[in-house]
């Protein structure tokens, strides 16, 4: 889903006929990247040294690791209790304050509710901002300004998801349906009322769904951001493992895991839910049926039926928890106050960059954490390929083999990507290919979930035009559905190749290779400077990047 | 159901008035060329004409959705064009305005989508249909009953059937409590039968409150039956302005013929 509207929004671009081009220099270009990005995949393959034999000869590691793992050391039940709750309210409270942002910013930003061009391109600079400075930074940044607790991870989450809430936000009040907003302003209404009756009840179904998106991803973040000082599940895990407690250490990451499929799961049911409701009402537009109409005359507000005390119970229960998250992260606005005053300093410390007299060093781990995300995206490829096709509906022999396959997509999906580097840190030892086979395996999740939506999206007719020439499913796959999904791949693995290169330098925190381990590093030894360069070499890497990939779309669309 | 259907011709005050309105599109579109006429209050009138003639651009004049590039358009007796702001909201207020596709809010109920036109008199946003007033809510109860959905009234909007949407999109605009009503192919999505109830329906109400209605058609037959007056447009210019009482179909086919067409078919008749 991401690429595709991550592509520069169609701002009013006329349509162009469609006729045959000419073959053009661009296109033959644009392949000719696209086998150097394969080629340095598989090179980054060999040159980290990941096989089988390695895999295979690490096995003893794991084994003696997994002696001092077990037995699993579990906190008692009411600390554990303790620290999930905490960990779920500062990504709730998180969470929320990113949609508290993000709405008034989407409003400015989309291209057909803002007022000017002014404010809509400051607020789609301020989405792009909050996006490009990574959390962990923000992290470290308010750690120093705030201290351990939840301010720091409320802040440091709620303004960086604001790049990706307020991006989908903006995209869906882009695509509303203008009819039903003109009719309110032919009635009279004044912008605002516009808004809140023409606009927001379209889009209400795509916020929330959004938001419930991102505070499944801010929960697994919440893990990482435990390194640098947020409290919860994450710090205790840092913890333990500082200490070298790996039994404590795994037994909790044990637990992240499970909470994270658990809502993970929760999470997509409810979204699907909301969008089926949607759905189911604007397909049966011909059932009338009508509901006890005599006596509902007299009323002035709905019956109480079950989908309305169900829809009422929903209300209240969000309400009680985002109470209850406020009042267990204790936030107070005392403290965000008191030491708001020092943020200006403390931004201070992060200026001018400074390289600590380890340019080379800092290039070369930048170098390391290219090669991880390569390869870890290549892997990922291998694998979420053909995972996400025969979790595809249309694909799949049976149905019975797309919904296993799904499930397995979405297993992975609900796994932190910290739980999986550590897994891999067991298994090959700190370093590198940890990184990398921790980002292939995640892969499955992101890839395999974008793969089976893009082979489920094809035009069916065509599918349907190359069967009914006897072609067999085989043919009719390799033929038909791969093509017309085939561009949006290439946008997919790109976007996978965006993702990982940010993932790739946390993973570096816990050990897993790269620059992370520097970013860490520095600011532990209050070299925020170097902090800074260090954001900034992976922000121009990730800039790299997305200009690569703005390319290549637009020269394959 | 006796509606008079060729009333006395209206002697009311002239409520809309065009004179020598154009309008132009960038680069070269011609939609609106020097057209002037009166409307008066009461009158039922139907703009005739092929689509892209200049009629839902000719309509969108009349409460300043779109503004003409000359001429001027009087409503209610004060200038459109020079309205901005709140002085536009206040006249689009008493300006009703039903659309071919409906565009009620899918997802809200019926009745909540019938307040949304009480909006331009109540102060502030709205959400849910809890926050309009029970007087809102029960003047648009009122009016749903009057267009016969009341049984409706708590169905999801995207529920109904395309009449019974636009019926409900009829009563959206009545809440308002309109002077005039504009009605943009009010009818051009819907099956005949259904087509012929919403037009008997704007019809009655216009008889009922005096309210003048302005509204675009595709179909020949429904026009003569239902309107008191027939504009027909081509080419951004009226060519055709008369009472519909005595007019033939053939004259009234006349708006559709392109000007060589016709003079073959008054050689050849």
């Amino acid at each position: 889903m991401m690429p595709i509207t991550r592509a520069p929004a169609g701002e009013g671009a006329p349509a162009q006929p469609r006729t045959l081009a000419a073959p053009r220099p661009t296109s033959a270009l644009a392949f000719l990247a696209i086998a150097a990005l394969l080629g340095l995949g598989c090179w980054a393959v060999l040159d980290l040294r990941i096989n089988i034999a390695t895999l295979i000869d690490s096995g003893r590691n794991a084994a003696e690791f997994a002696g001092r793992m077990f037995p699993l050391d579990f906190p008692g039940t009411g600390e554990l209790l303790r620290l999930t709750g905490q960990t779920l309210a500062i990504v709730v409270c998180a969470t929320l304050l990113s949609v508290l942002l993000s709405v008034p910013i989407a409003v400015l930003a989309a291209s057909n509710t803002t007022p000017n061009r002014t404010s809509r391109y400051t607020s789609r600079g301020l989405i792009v901002v909050a996006r490009a400075v990574p959390d962990v930074v923000l992290a470290i940044i308010f750690f120093r300004v705030f201290g351990l607790g939840a301010l720091t991870g409320v802040l440091a989450m709620g303004l960086h998801s604001v790049g990706m809430v307020g991006k989908l936000y903006a995209d869906a009040i882009e695509q509303i349906d203008e009819g039903p907003r003109q009719a309110v302003r032919a009635g009279g209404a004044s912008r605002l009322q516009e808004l809140t009756s023409g606009v927001l009840p379209q889009v209400l179904p795509a916020f929330v769904a959004h938001a419930l998106h991102r505070f499944d991803i801010n929960l697994r973040i919440s893990v990482v951001l435990g390194f640098v000082g947020v409290n919860g599940l994450g710090h205790e895990i840092a913890t333990a493992f500082r200490q070298l407690d790996y039994q404590r250490g795994m037994a909790l990451a044990l637990v992240v895991l499970v909470l994270c499929i658990v809502i993970e799961l929760l999470s997509g049911a409810i979204r699907r839910a909301l969008l089926r409701s949607t759905d189911r009402g604007r397909r049966s537009v011909s059932s009338v049926p009508s509901q006890r109409g005599a006596r509902s005359e007299q009323r002035l507000s709905p019956r109480w039926t079950f989908q309305r005390i169900r829809r009422a119970g929903y209300l209240v229960l969000t309400g009680l928890v985002v109470l209850a998250s406020i009042w267990g992260a204790e936030l107070s606005v005392g403290q965000f106050f008191g030491a708001l005053g020092d943020l200006g300093s403390t931004l201070g410390l992060f200026w001018p960059p400074e390289t600590g007299g380890m340019l080379p060093t800092l290039l070369a781990d930048l170098w390391v954490t290219v090669k991880i995300a390569l390869a870890g995206t290549l892997i990922g490829a291998v694998l979420a390929l053909p995972i996400g096709a025969l979790a595809a509906r249309n694909v799949a022999p049976r149905a019975s083999v797309a919904k296993v396959f799904r499930t397995i997509v979405v297993t992975v999906r609900g796994l932190p990507e910290l739980v999986l580097a550590i897994v891999f840190v067991v298994i090959t030892g700190l370093g590198p290919v940890a990184g990398a086979c921790a980002l292939g395996v995640g892969a499955i999740g992101l890839l395999g979930k974008l793969v089976a939506d893009s082979l489920e999206e094809v035009d069916p007719g065509k599918e349907q035009a190359v069967r009914a020439t006897g072609a067999s499913a085989w043919q009719v796959f390799c033929s038909a559905t791969v093509p017309q999904a085939a561009p949006a791949f290439v946008g997919h693995l790109l976007y996978q190749l965006d993702v990982n290169i940010r993932s790739a330098t946390l993973l570096g925190i816990v050990g897993a290779g790269g620059i992370g381990f520097q970013l860490l590093n520095a600011s532990r030894v209050l070299e925020f400077g170097v902090v800074t360069t260090v954001m900034l070499l992976v922000f121009g890497t990730v800039l790299v990047v997305e200009l690569l990939a703005l390319w290549l779309r637009s020269v394959l669309r | 159901m006796t509606v008079s259907q060729f009333p006395d011709p209206k002697s009311g005050a002239v409520t809309i008035r065009f004179s020598d309105v154009s309008k132009h599109f960038p680069p070269d579109v011609v939609a609106l060329n020097d057209v002037s006429f009166d409307v008066r209050a009461g009158e039922v009138v139907v703009l005739l004409g092929h689509s892209g003639s200049g009629k839902s651009t000719l309509l969108r004049q009349v409460d300043g959705l779109q503004r003409a590039s000359s001429g001027t358009v009087s409503v209610l007796g004060a200038d459109v064009g020079s309205m901005r702001g709140a002085r536009a909201r206040a006249l689009r207020r008493r300006v009703g305005f039903v659309f071919q596709q409906f565009e009620l809010v899918g997802g809200l109920t019926v009745l909540e989508n019938v307040c949304t036109g009480a909006l331009g008199r109540l102060r502030g946003p709205r959400l849910g249909l809890l926050s309009y007033p029970r007087s809102v809510r029960r003047e648009a109860l009122g009016q749903l009953e009057r267009v016969g959905l009341a049984a409706q009234a708590f169905q999801r909007a995207d529920t109904l059937s395309g009449g019974q949407q636009q019926r409900a999109a009829v009563a959206r605009a009545l809440v308002q409590r309109p002077e005039i009503l504009l009605a943009d192919e009010p009818v051009a999505s819907l099956d005949p039968e259904s087509a012929a109830q919403v037009m008997r329906l704007i019809r009655e109400i216009s008889v009922e409150q005096g309210l003048t209605v302005l509204c675009s058609l595709h179909q020949l037959d429904l026009a003569l039956s239902w309107g008191d007056r027939i504009i027909g447009l081509r080419s951004g210019e009226v060519v055709l302005d008369a009472p519909s009482v005595g007019l033939s179909r053939e004259s009234a086919m006349e708006v559709y013929t392109q000007p060589a067409m016709r003079s073959v078919l008054t050689a050849a008749g």
